[in-house]
């Protein structure tokens, strides 16, 4: 039995601007340990699927629905706040995107950190302190115990991460939904917390949700990759799969995009054409269509579902056309 | 910290010594003085009272005499060649001198009875404010587009808009002849102050609501409060420990400005509800041409101030570490 | 497929010259069409606005309504309740006068007693006279006149009201004379209670005094003397100035009047406080009269109502000293509505006055003490902040110090120590400058508030000069005047106007709040202040005259409101971050 297993999954945003979807049946799978990548443009409702499993979503404007939301053995769609609540932080947590607001800077790094444990695992302040003197170590911040009584803004980018590392890592969950964890750092910073994120996840064996636009950092860390597009999978494969043989049209655009420094200096990048959706206002086709390539007219008539490659049983696409498009760099054309 | 209280010092006396040069110019560049009055006086009682207030002197003497620290009269400053009994006096040792109108007491006299009345008045009206002002602004921003929010920001804007007196007077018609709760005026005992001090500080409880609210709904919104929910925190132990302390430090920094406004509004209050306080005989000196208990309360006022200006920054420095006062 | 962008840079003429026209046909949407549309999407803004353009253009058009004098006192009691215009009529007595057998005409009611800006003139005349005589004064007066007639002892007493113009009152002239004499006054104090009363005994040597009078307030009296002349006993007429000594403390003073021959010994000397002043005299120049009286006098001449006399004329100012541009509204209402006036539909206050003529006339006095202080604030705030923006460097800092020591002190205290200061040089100040007491007044409640606009216009400024906006025009090559025309101005106004909008209550509110202390506007005047301290008197007393609390705190709240919630609307849409959204 996996570890995560969420089966369509919905959320709509009901704003002035119209009814947004910003999931739109969305289902997948993740084991114990297993690090999972979640790719897409930014607005492809990457975030949206991560807050909605543990119940984040702002109510107005939002509503969830889903088949099934199971972590663990238990059913997580539906539960109520209290219980919920016994979930978040401890038998999952997240870290997001910018380290630089995502801690209180009028709280001492200590008293943050410390109100987690005195919460899930009803320790005393001074047990806590102890507890989370060591979690900051882990996470290689020299002189932990003076940090505790810091605030945010005496610590660098960098060190911030870390401390929301080791703060989601507290309670040993079993899960860790990681939001652009990169995104805002600078790239050397950057490869130090995968790595990080890295070591840590081998020690403890915590599976890892791994949300980023950044195709390099999937292709470093992740066991398989999702890639959404417009609220939707649109391509599920194993990371070697995916980076080898790209079979949605999007994937193989996003892939495209990549500067490589193997790659000729005087060639232009590539870009997909075209804005992303608006989730607001969906074509009734593939969410895709208007920007590909080789769309033709099945593909604005309605939404391919996600299904398995025949060839490949573990790897699904989102594309009728899939199949005809063996061609690998199908897109650069 | 201490450089930057140093340097609070330094313009505070700045600011002081404008204030005294100048209201002590405008008071003795009146015609025939203070004591116009008894012009036609016998000469030598007008002499009489013109060496007893120093009038006799020259003017800059005066106004040496009147900052201190040294006291300049001859029969008492030893370096005068007087017997030494006070060699101190003048407004830096807290002396304001003799009051003009009440001739048998100082100003310091009047002002020692009626300041702690006046304190009473306003700290009860800073409760109130504080009280009314902090709840109503998280209800109204935790409650955000609902009815009690657009009740209670209607209710603030109200507060705002209507003057001090005003509202005293709805509320005496209501608490004290209809609804007979509170007695009418006077001073005494927690009841008297009740009703003042409601009034008073109704106009800062809005303001506050206010920025409560602003603060709030800006802090509500911060990175830092979803994750505060991502740890699994309760929803009242996120506003009470994460998000109160951000959404009130608006609410700190006008604290400085509220206390100005609560000696100023002391005065029509103090007027309406016959309370003997500062603000009254402040009002009394002004239309009496009370000079020196006019200058004296104007300078006890801008110490009290500055002092509570201070006090505010140095209070916003313990709740938000990011505030470096070395660096101001 | 991918689109791929043109390498190459260097367009060709014709695509330029096209580019350019292109853009030329872009049309920005200007900040303040932008912000009025914003404005007019939040309500309660637009209302507020509506609101108070309404009640602003009422305010100023007080002296051309229909409204009872606002200062016209009664000898009234109690304060009358509302009288609902929709409500029974209520007969108004008008006790000056004992009624008498009527006669056939009667036109119109002058017992109504609130209004009182008219000339009341009385004839003796038969009966039968009394439609010519209506008829006459109807014409020369060319307004209808309000006629009651009684019988005394056999006689008939005709009277005639007609709102009062200002040429229908004596204008005397005095031309100096070139003597000056000296007045000798002295007052007595007797202590009753806590209260001091002054008895003012006047004497001089110009002549026999006939008749005094003085006006409390100014101080500034007249003196009548009988003198002999040429083998003539002459009146004259002078003016004086009584020293501050006599007046005393205006507040509480009383004063008796009694007219003693110089040498008066009935008053101890050691209880006198003496006045010797040398005041200069004036003679009255006599002149074509051109007064209600003397027309009518003349017209009676000329007619056949041989056996009618003009008895006398009463005249009854309804207002206080107003200026050319009201006395020009009073007469036009005169003109427009007759004597024709409203009820005391809001109820009246203590001393009878009308209340709701006396909110109008307050707001009014209100609102141009706000306006004008408003805009004193503004030209200093204005000068000072973009002076020290725009000269930066040394003397912006020094600039700003001053303002941030100023910022330090609790202004109203010296607000109100400079507002008795200056009240001491009032009667000079008034002589010999012409300057009132209002605009000492604003000039010195807009002298306090132009720290913040000052504040306001510098940050402004400075962000602008440096920002890359005014870079970019400078770049392409705009003059230094344009620059400052459309691009500084106009982002400096916006936050201007707001910072105006929010200043504007706060000064009517310290204008109310002075005014409440006694050291504002004073009577016979009214402002929101001096409501505010009837309605509090009011309250105080065992019985609650509800309707002078609530009608004045209604006019004020309302007004403070919208201006508030206007100021807050404005500032929402004049705010860049937020302009093309809704
Ligand atoms: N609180 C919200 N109210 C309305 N719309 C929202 C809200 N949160 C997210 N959305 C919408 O959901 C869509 C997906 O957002 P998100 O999941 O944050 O994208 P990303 O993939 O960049 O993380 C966006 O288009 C956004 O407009
Ligand atoms: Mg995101």
């Amino acid at each position: 039995m996996p570890l995560l297993d969420v089966q369509d999954l919905f959320v709509r945003f009901d704003t002035h601007g119209g009814s947004v979807r910003a999931v739109d049946g969305v289902s997948f799978t993740l084991e114990e340990g297993e690090t999972l990548g979640l790719v897409g443009e930014s607005g492809s409702g990457k975030s949206v699927t991560n807050l909605a499993m543990i119940g984040l979503i702002p109510s107005p404007p939002g509503t969830v629905q889903a088949k099934t939301i199971q972590f663990d053995g238990r059913e997580l769609f539906g539960l109520d706040d209290v219980e919920m609540r016994h979930v978040r932080g401890n038998l999952i947590s997240m870290i997001f995107q910018d380290p630089m607001t995502s801690l209180n800077p009028l709280l001492s790094i200590g008293r943050q950190l410390t109100e987690v444990l005195e919460l899930h695992k009803k320790m005393t302040r001074k047990e806590a302190r102890g507890v989370c003197a060591e979690g900051l170590a882990d996470v290689g911040i020299p002189n932990p115990e003076r940090r505790l009584k810091q605030f945010p803004h005496e610590l660098s980018g960098g060190m911030r991460q870390r401390v929301m590392i080791a703060m989601a890592l507290l309670c040993k969950p079993k899960l860790l939904l990681a939001d652009e964890p990169t995104t805002a750092l600078d790239v050397t910073i950057q490869a130090q917390i995968l790595e990080l994120m890295g070591a840590l996840q081998h020690k403890h064996g915590t599976a890892i949700l791994l949300v980023t636009h950044d195709l390099g950092v999937v292709a470093g860390m992740a066991d398989r990759v999702n890639v959404m597009y417009g609220g939707r999978l649109v391509e599920t494969a194993t990371t070697d799969d995916l980076f080898g043989t790209p079979r949605h049209p999007y994937t193989s655009g996003l892939l495209a995009s990549v500067p490589t420094l193997a790659g000729d200096a005087e060639a232009e990048l590539f870009s997909i054409p075209g804005a992303p959706p608006d989730l607001a206002a969906l074509p009734p086709g593939c969410a895709f269509e208007p920007r590909c390539a080789h769309a033709d007219t099945r593909c604005a008539e309605r939404v391919p579902p996600l299904e398995p490659l025949a060839e490949n049983a573990g790897r699904a696409v989102a594309c009728l056309r899939a199949e005809e498009l063996t061609s690998p760099a199908g897109g650069a054309s | 910290m201490l450089r930057f209280l140093l340097r609070r010092l330094l313009w505070f006396a700045i600011t002081l010594l404008v204030v005294m040069s100048v209201s002590f110019t405008l008071m003795h560049s009146v015609k025939g003085g203070p004591f116009d009055n008894e012009r036609t006086l016998h000469p030598s009682i007008e002499a009489n009272i013109k060496a007893r207030y120093n009038l006799d002197w020259p003017i800059w003497r005066q106004f040496l005499d009147y900052v201190g620290p040294l006291n300049l009269n001859e029969k008492r400053a030893t370096f005068l060649g007087g017997d030494g009994s006070d060699v101190w006096g003048g407004v830096m040792t807290g002396d304001f001198g003799p009051s003009y109108r009440y001739r048998d007491f100082t100003v310091n006299d009047i002002i020692g009875q009626s300041l702690p009345i006046s304190a009473l008045l306003g700290v009860v009206a800073m409760m109130w404010a504080l009280s009314l002002g902090v709840s109503a602004g998280i209800a109204s921003a935790l409650r955000r587009g609902g009815k009690l929010d657009l009740a209670l920001r209607l209710a603030a804007t109200g507060g705002i808009a209507l003057p001090n007196f005003v509202i005293a007077s709805f509320l005496i018609i209501l608490f004290v002849f209809w609804i007979p709760l509170l007695p009418v005026a006077g001073w005494g005992t927690l009841q008297h102050m009740l009703l003042p001090g409601f009034c008073l500080g109704l106009v800062f409880a809005a303001y506050i609501a206010r920025l409560t609210r602003t603060g709030m709904l800006e802090v509500l919104s911060q990175d830092y409060i979803r994750t505060a929910y991502a740890k699994g925190l309760a929803p009242r132990t996120v506003i009470l420990r994460h998000a109160l302390k951000g959404g009130i430090l608006p609410v700190v920094s006008y604290l400085g400005p509220a206390t100005a406004g609560i000696l100023t509004g002391s005065l029509v209050i103090e007027r309406i509800f016959f309370i003997p306080g500062t603000g009254s005989h402040f009002v009394n000196s002004a239309t009496n041409r009370d000079y020196t208990l006019a200058m004296g309360v104007t300078i006890l006022y801008t110490v009290l101030v500055y002092g509570l200006n201070t006090v505010v920054d140095l209070a916003y420095t313990l709740l938000d570490p990011r505030i470096d006062l070395e660096n101001e | 497929m991918a689109t791929r962008q043109g390498r190459d840079h260097e367009l060709s003429d014709e695509e330029m010259r096209r580019l350019l026209k292109e853009s030329k046909g872009i049309k920005g949407e200007s900040l303040w069409n932008d912000a009025w549309r914003r404005l007019r999407k939040n309500r309660a803004s637009f209302w507020s606005l509506v609101f108070l353009a309404l009640f602003g253009l009422t305010s100023f058009l007080v002296p051309l309504l229909p409204l009872p004098s606002p200062k016209a006192l009664t000898l009234q009691i109690e304060p009358a309740p509302p009288d609902w215009p929709w409500g029974p009529e209520r007969t108004y007595e008008d006790e000056s006068y004992e009624p008498g057998a009527r006669p056939s005409v009667e036109k119109g009611s002058f017992a109504n007693n609130g209004w009182r800006h008219r000339a009341t003139l009385e004839f003796t005349a038969p009966a039968a006279s009394a439609e010519a005589i209506v008829a006459l004064v109807e014409a020369l007066t060319n307004r209808s006149a309000a006629y009651e007639a009684r019988e005394v002892s056999g006689e008939y007493s005709h009277f005639l009201t007609v709102p009062l113009h200002r040429d229908d009152v004596p204008r005397v002239d005095y031309s100096p004379t070139g003597v000056e004499g000296t007045l000798t006054a002295w007052r007595v104090e007797a202590e009753e209670g806590d209260e001091v009363h002054y008895d003012l005994k006047v004497a001089t040597e110009l002549g026999t005094v006939t008749r005094w009078s003085v006006e409390q307030r100014t101080r500034r009296g007249k003196l009548y003397v009988s003198a002999e002349k040429d083998g003539a006993t002459r009146s004259y007429q002078y003016e004086y100035t009584l020293g501050r000594n006599i007046a005393g403390k205006p507040r509480m003073l009383t004063l008796n009047g009694t007219l003693l021959p110089i040498d008066d010994d009935s008053v101890p000397r050691s209880r006198r406080k003496h006045d010797l002043q040398t005041v200069e005299t004036r003679e009255r120049i006599s002149e074509p009269h051109t007064d209600l009286e003397a027309r009518v006098r003349t017209a009676l001449g000329t007619s056949d109502l041989g056996a009618a006399t003009l008895a006398g004329v009463q005249i009854e100012n309804g207002y206080w000293d107003l200026g050319a541009l009201d006395e020009g509204l009073v007469h036009l209402r005169g003109r427009l509505f007759g004597s024709w006036q409203t009820g005391n539909w809001l109820g009246t206050d203590p001393k009878g006055q009308d209340l709701m003529a006396r909110i109008l006339w307050g707001s009014r006095t209100s609102i141009l003490v706000a306006l004008a202080a408003t805009l004193c604030s503004l030209v200093i705030g204005v000068l000072y902040g973009a002076f020290s923006g725009l000269k930066g460097g040394r003397i912006d800092n020094l600039m700003m110090r001053v303002v941030d020591i100023l910022y330090s002190v609790p202004f109203i205290f010296v607000v109100i120590f400079l507002i008795t200061v200056v009240n001491e040089y009032r009667t000079e100040l008034e002589d010999v400058y012409g300057i009132d007491r209002e605009v000492i007044f604003f000039v010195v409640i807009g002298a306090i508030y132009w720290l913040t606009m000052a504040r306001v216009v510098r940050g402004q400024v400075l962000s602008l000069k440096n920002s890359e906006f005014i870079e970019a025009a400078r770049v392409i090559g705009a003059s230094t005047s344009r620059i400052l025309l459309s691009h500084i101005v106009p982002n400096v106004l916006s936050i201007v106007i707001v910072y105006l909008t929010l200043t504007i209550p706060a000064i009517m509110l310290f204008e109310a709040f002075l005014s409440f202390l006694g050291l504002g506007i004073e009577p016979p005047k009214v402002s929101w202040g001096t409501l505010a301290v009837e309605s509090i008197e009011a309250v105080n007393r065992v019985h609650v005259y509800w309707w002078l609390v609530l009608f004045p705190a209604l006019a004020m709240g309302s007004t403070l409101l919208a201006l508030n919630v206007l100021g807050d609307g404005l500032r929402d849409a004049l705010d860049p971050r937020l302009r093309g959204k809704d």
